[in-house]
């Protein structure tokens, strides 16, 4: 029994070790990449930029060192050249002591020139690699993505962070890697990537936080007083894994009510009494839904949309008490809401013909067979088809107070 | 096994017994040979037989005395000193017999033939005499306390119990506290202990068997149970069990824990232990069997399910909903306990993707500087801290002290700042050696211990490790009884009946039944429909 029991123990130690603690990785020999940006380079190459996390300079390690930590860069960004992003990667590590780590990758940028010339042979590596995730947030920028990762949020610990709360609170229409895979691979919708640029804002609260303006970029690189924080600037468009064009923060909106995307946002109409004064509703809730109509000849969509929403600013004085005047308020927003999504609608079939809301994939959803002819030329019956918008806006709440306490006299 | 078996077949004396004969297996008597020995009515030759068996042992007093009368009767005590209460020797029985006695109108009555009766019934004011002719009965009650009165002519000796010797009177519990519920703890005399759970089972039901074990100590168990409740083949086990013991000495309980263990090689104990009377006597109620030894105030029950580790008795004192959320978060402990430093180990050096963003950040910011792997990390920590509960333990009161305070600085500001551990690292091995002290001491040993082979295999192979360390910790778990009882019960087999007093604790009108598996005998233990409520009709 005991020399059984020994026996079994020695087995146990012995095995234990003989597998080299497979895959083990310390968290100290690993470069934890935050974000990845990708540019096109001469001769068809492609560049690799990455933005590392340099943990020795997020304090916390020993209390002495807090005080310069805060001064240091708590990132690093290095860019590569390679023939493909694996091979840019594998540059990279005869320049980084530590493995490369992409589990915690947050964002991927990639460079308009190389988003006009395609990324779909950017793409692959970051949807195939086991190491990097489905739920990075993909973006693209006008200019370069190396200049995006080269930044710093003056809220986050790093702009990484920064871009991915942005995309992940919706402010521009949020595409994960998985969601950019899936419009890839639909005939009955094109991508689009939420546009990301660096843009003024405020002075710099401390050093290390001078960046460039990728406009203000001339024959010297001249650090300027003003901070560019990473900002949401709208949406660019593709045609199949081709950037076509873009969308502003309006047209965006559009778009977004049009995806059935969304969630929350503002909208500000007139007053319908006093002119020069202005109405601004909070979205509760949006829904839209999307039926195609097919006669053998013509395509049309009829599009409905529905939306709750709280009056949370009132500039005017009118009575809120007063249904007709509540009806015509709502009203009104009906007719904003379709505004909105008539300018991001126009802009993609008369601007790009790319069918961008996915009102390709609603077709094939009733019209199997029909979709097998029309598929391969669906972005030219897109661009053709009559779109019906029906809105109907209610306004739950007025906030804290009905009527306006202070009126003007 | 072979060699277990081998030991067993061949049982050899134990102890300074010089007799060679082997044990009859009644563990009552010390010897054959002296069973047969018997006083003489000469009380000098019986002096001399005493004096020759406790030779060199200076605590035996012997006084001899005269019965005050004409006839000169002799007399002798024999007695171990401090262990008899000597107020009682020199009033009840010495002053009765020597003065008050003679006093009596009919002292002239008495004779060398009649005195022995006389003695005892007139003479002694001691409550409780017992007669005996056997010698090993008068050399047993002198080394128990007993007084030992011998009269001249006769060859049977009064054994008077006065026992009264120094003890630590009854104190709080010093392993089990509780806010609310009694406060009292046994202490290491067997009858206080006994008289304890008579003052709270007032019911001739209530069993108290005594036994000796030990051949040299000859150290008093009691077996208590209540008859009618108890499964009658448990206490027949648990005292075959008991009679299979044959050492030389029992100090303390658990010495029989082991020794009747269901599963001696397990490192769960399958035996419950407390000093609280309470837990004993709800235990007790439900079915169980406790064995009290003397000489310490840590009484055994049995069965013990691993669902106790978690039970408390203050839970069945306290209101019902609060108890179960206790319950809840002892469970969680029990988790953390077990687990928490091995997922930490597994999470930092494998499973990096498994924390947020910012988390990782930040413990890689702590783990910059520190030159070891985390298992070595985690491992030299988890180390130091059982160093310093152990210190905590042992050391003289006054030292203890100044010790924390060191073991304080090293463990929580001087490692981290030397860049030794990280933050985090100090954090897991805080809230793991808070989480183990939750849950029921003895549970918690078997678990403190399981945790370095965990540690041991998550640093190996990650989660995977722990996970398939867990799910052998379980199957043992599944394997072990406790005197027939599934250890998991009543998770396991499932007993939905019982799950009421489990995770949860269900007010008192609810647990109207005893615990499946250990109360079967008789399983009702309240009135159905106790639930409080208004009365049902209002006559008007």
């Amino acid at each position: 029994m005991i020399k059984k029991i020994i026996c079994f123990l020695l087995i146990c130690a012995l095995v234990l070790p003989l597998e080299g603690c497979w895959s083990r990785r310390e968290l100290n020999e690993l470069a934890i990449v935050l974000a990845a940006g990708v540019d096109s380079a001469p001769n068809n190459k492609i560049l690799l930029t990455v933005q590392i996390a340099r943990p020795s300079a997020f304090g916390g390690g020993g209390g002495g060192q807090k005080m310069a930590a805060a001064q240091e860069n708590n990132v690093w960004v290095i860019s590569q050249t390679g023939e493909s992003v694996f091979d840019a990667q594998r540059y990279l590590e005869a320049k980084v002591s530590r493995e490369l780590y992409w589990g915690h990758t947050v964002i991927l940028v990639f460079g308009e020139q190389l988003a006009r010339n395609g990324i779909r042979k950017a793409i692959n590596y970051f949807s195939r690699s086991p190491n990097t995730r489905e739920t990075i947030w993909v973006l693209v920028t006008r200019g370069k993505a190396a200049d995006v990762l080269n930044s710093h949020s003056q809220l986050e610990t790093t702009s990484a962070q920064s871009i991915g709360n942005m995309a992940r609170a919706g402010v521009g229409v949020p595409v994960m890697l998985k969601d950019l895979s899936i419009m890839l691979a639909s005939k009955g919708t094109n991508p689009v990537l939420p546009r990301i640029e660096l843009t003024p804002s405020g002075k710099p609260q401390g050093p290390g936080m001078q960046e460039n303006i990728p406009e203000a970029r001339g024959s010297q690189q001249q650090a300027t007083l003003t901070h560019a924080e990473p900002t949401t600037t709208g949406t660019g468009v593709f045609k199949d894994d081709r950037l076509v064009g873009w969308l502003d923060m309006s047209e965006t909106r559009g778009l977004l009510w049009l995806k059935d995307k969304m969630e929350k946002g503002e909208i500000t109409i007139p007053s319908p009494r006093e002119s020069g004064k202005n109405i601004s509703i909070n979205i509760i809730r949006g829904n839209t839904s999307v039926e195609p109509f097919y006669d053998g000849q013509n395509v049309w969509f009829d599009v409905r949309m529905q939306m709750d929403g709280a009056l949370l600013e009132q500039q005017s004085t009118e009575d809120l008490t007063d249904p007709r005047i509540f009806a015509s308020i709502e009203k009104e927003l009906n007719r904003r809401i379709e505004e909105k999504a008539r300018s991001a609608l126009e802009k993609a079939q008369l601007t790009y013909e790319v069918d961008i809301f996915g009102f390709g994939e609603a077709f094939h959803r009733k019209y199997k067979k029909e979709w097998a002819v029309l598929k391969d030329r669906w972005n030219e019956v897109f661009a053709g088809a009559d779109v019906n918008i029906a809105v109907q806006a209610r306004i739950r709440r007025t906030g804290l107070t009905t009527n306006r306490i202070s009126k003007e006299r | 096994m072979g060699i277990y078996f081998r030991k067993r077949k061949r049982p050899r004396p134990i102890g300074v017994s010089e007799k060679t004969s082997p044990p009859d297996g009644n563990h009552n008597s010390a010897d054959n040979t002296s069973e047969s020995l018997l006083l003489s009515t000469d009380i000098e030759e019986n002096l001399q037989y005493l004096q020759a068996i406790f030779e060199n042992c200076s605590d035996v007093v012997y006084r001899e005395f005269l019965l005050a009368q004409q006839e000169q009767i002799k007399l002798a005590l024999i007695y171990t000193d401090g262990l008899t209460d000597k107020s009682q020797v020199s009033e009840q029985i010495m002053r009765a017999l020597a003065l008050e006695m003679s006093m009596a109108t009919d002292s002239t009555e008495i004779t060398r033939a009649n005195a022995l009766h006389y003695v005892k019934m007139r003479g002694l004011c001691i409550h409780q005499i017992q007669e005996s002719q056997r010698l090993e009965d008068v050399v047993d009650a002198v080394l128990s306390g007993d007084t030992v009165l011998l009269v001249d002519g006769h060859a049977t000796a009064l054994i008077n119990g006065n026992r009264g010797w120094e003890s630590r009177s009854i104190e709080d519990s010093k392993t089990e506290i509780v806010v609310r519920g009694p406060r009292e703890s046994f202490v290491e005399t067997l009858r206080t202990n006994t008289s304890m759970l008579r003052r709270k089972i007032k019911n001739p039901n209530l069993k108290i068997e005594t036994l000796q074990l030990g051949q040299v100590t000859k150290t008093d168990i009691a077996v208590a149970y209540i008859k009618g409740i108890v499964n009658e083949g448990l206490v027949s086990e648990v005292k075959k069990r008991l009679g299979r013991i044959n050492i030389d000495g029992v100090l303390e309980s658990g010495y029989i824990e082991e020794l009747i263990k269901d599963n001696p090689m397990s490192v769960f104990p399958t035996i419950s232990h407390t000093d609280r009377p309470d837990r004993v006597a709800a235990n007790l109620l439900e079915g169980r069997v406790a064995i009290l030894v003397d000489g310490t105030p840590v009484a055994l029950t049995a069965p013990y399910l691993f669902i106790e580790a978690i039970q408390t008795p203050e839970d069945y004192y306290e209101q019902s909903f609060f108890a179960s959320g206790v319950r809840v978060l002892r469970i969680a402990s029990l988790f953390l306990a077990l687990t928490l430093p091995s997922l930490y180990v597994a999470i930092i050096s494998f499973h990096q993707e498994m924390l947020p963003t910012p988390l990782l950040l930040s413990i890689a910011a702590q783990r910059e500087a520190v030159p070891f792997p985390v298992f070595v990390e985690a491992f030299i920590m988890e180390v130091a801290f059982e160093i310093i509960r152990e210190t905590g333990i042992r050391l003289p009161r006054p030292v203890g002290q100044a010790v924390s305070i060191v073991a304080a600085l090293i463990i929580g500001e001087a490692a981290v700042q030397a860049g030794l551990v990280a933050g985090a690292t100090i954090i897991v091995v805080a809230l793991t050696a808070m989480a183990s002290f939750t849950v029921y001491y003895s549970g918690s040993i078997a678990l403190r211990l399981l945790r370095f082979p965990l540690m041991f295999l998550a640093a190996f192979l990650g989660l995977f490790g722990l996970i398939s360390g867990l799910i052998i910790m379980v199957v043992h778990l599944a394997s072990l009884r406790s005197f027939g009882v599934p250890y998991l019960a009543p998770v396991a087999p499932i007993i939905t009946e019982d799950l009421k007093d489990s995770a949860v604790r269900a007010p008192w009108w609810a647990m109207d039944k005893r615990p499946h598996l250990i109360g079967q005998n008789n399983p009702r233990r309240e009135a159905p429909g106790l639930k409080p409520h208004p009365p049902r009709e209002r006559k008007r």
